[in-house]
């Protein structure tokens, strides 16, 4: 079949503003937008930039708008859209242009990284000097949010994070949450009190878009909720 | 599993969100009785200075149209404080809008307030 794409193209170097382009290819039913993606710059045009590393769904580079929605592309089948028309194909919003497809994550890392999105706990090692265990249950509770893959799709399909990237964002709350919920973590309170702050949680208007955006399927909007709770409460069960 | 407690110092940002829910509720409660009795019951067509005046001849609406106005208009200001510092980014800059609003909402609860308490039915 034949399969049209029309891509948002920018080169600052040469561009004022971006600009559509149109291809159109023969592709299968069973090719993703990263399929097709690959063919348009080994094919048509070598100049074609955009982020790619696993394919699989797992690195979260190739997160881009299809169709107006953000989606990963190594994750997006033709035969799940309208091949009839043109398929639209868009940086993720709310963060600079680099090039074509590509934006500067920048921001959405610095966000990231103000949540302490990692392990903390300075108390004495288990008696036989190995794991700090869980039970199944414990391990449950934020089971959710481990799945993040820091694509950054919520984030960018977030109304509040469009107007103001000072907001942590979804994806920035979900890695909080991660680590909030966790028995072995100590540093709840820490994480709780950035995220009562001003760019925190409590900028989120519970649009829903960052759970309809999510790849992973992570409940979101669930998880910042819990969050606000446990900030009013105090309560991490 | 047990619960685990932590100590969040609750900051200006979760009392607003906590302000926004128990100020819904009520408006909830105060504007759906408010709607039911002034233009399903009695019809906006039938409201005019003798209506209001029997209306507030004792205490309870009087209270009851205070608490709405003050709850509504606070919910509101604070809906529209909140929209307008997504656009505004400078910390001097969400100062000043957050005195704005403020003074707007003192000035237009203390006009009302004064409105409706200090009202008293036309002779005659």
């Amino acid at each position: 079949m034949q399969v049209t794409l029309k891509i948002l193209r920018y080169n600052p170097e040469k561009d004022a503003q971006p600009h559509y382009e149109r291809y159109t290819l023969d592709a299968e039913p069973t090719d993703r937008i990263l399929d097709v993606l690959e063919k348009i710059k080994a094919y048509e045009d070598g100049t074609l930039t955009f982020r790619r590393s696993c394919a699989h769904g797992v690195c979260g580079s190739c997160a881009m708008r299809i169709n107006g929605r953000n989606r990963l592309a190594c994750k997006t089948l033709l035969q799940t859209l309208d091949t009839s028309k043109e398929i639209t194909v868009e940086p993720i919003l709310g963060l600079p242009r680099v090039k074509d497809l590509i934006v500067d994550m920048t921001t959405f890392f610095d966000n990231y990284k103000k949540v302490m999105p990692y392990f903390i706990n300075d108390e004495p090692l288990p008696e036989d000097g190995r794991e700090r265990l869980q039970s199944p249950e414990e391990r449950e509770r934020f089971d959710d949010t481990t799945k993040c893959i820091l694509c950054g799709a919520c984030t960018t399909a977030c109304p509040t994070f469009w107007a103001d990237n000072s907001y942590v964002g979804p994806s920035a709350i979900v890695n909080a949450h991660r680590f909030i919920f966790d028995s072995r973590d100590r540093a709840a309170a820490e994480r709780l009190k950035i995220l009562a702050g001003e760019s925190g949680v409590f900028r989120c208007r519970t649009a829903f878009n960052c759970t309809e955006a999510c790849p992973r399927e992570i409940q979101i909007t669930k998880a910042i909720a819990e969050v606000k709770r446990a900030i009013i409460t105090g309560r991490l069960d | 599993m047990t619960t685990k407690r932590v100590e969040v110092p609750q900051g200006w940002e979760a009392f607003a969100w906590k302000w926004m829910r128990y100020s819904g509720v009520l408006i909830f409660i105060l504007a759906w009785i408010h709607v039911l009795i002034q233009d399903i019951l009695v019809g906006v067509y039938q409201i005019d200075t003798s209506y209001v005046a029997t209306r507030w001849s004792g205490g309870f609406w009087r209270v009851y149209d205070f608490l709405l106005l003050f709850f509504a208009f606070s919910h509101g200001m604070n809906g529209v404080r909140q929209v307008l510092a997504d656009y505004i980014h400078s910390a001097g800059g969400r100062r000043a809008l957050n005195w704005i609003l403020l003074i707007l909402w003192a000035i237009v609860v203390v006009v009302g307030t004064i409105a409706i308490f200090a009202f008293t039915p036309p002779a005659g």
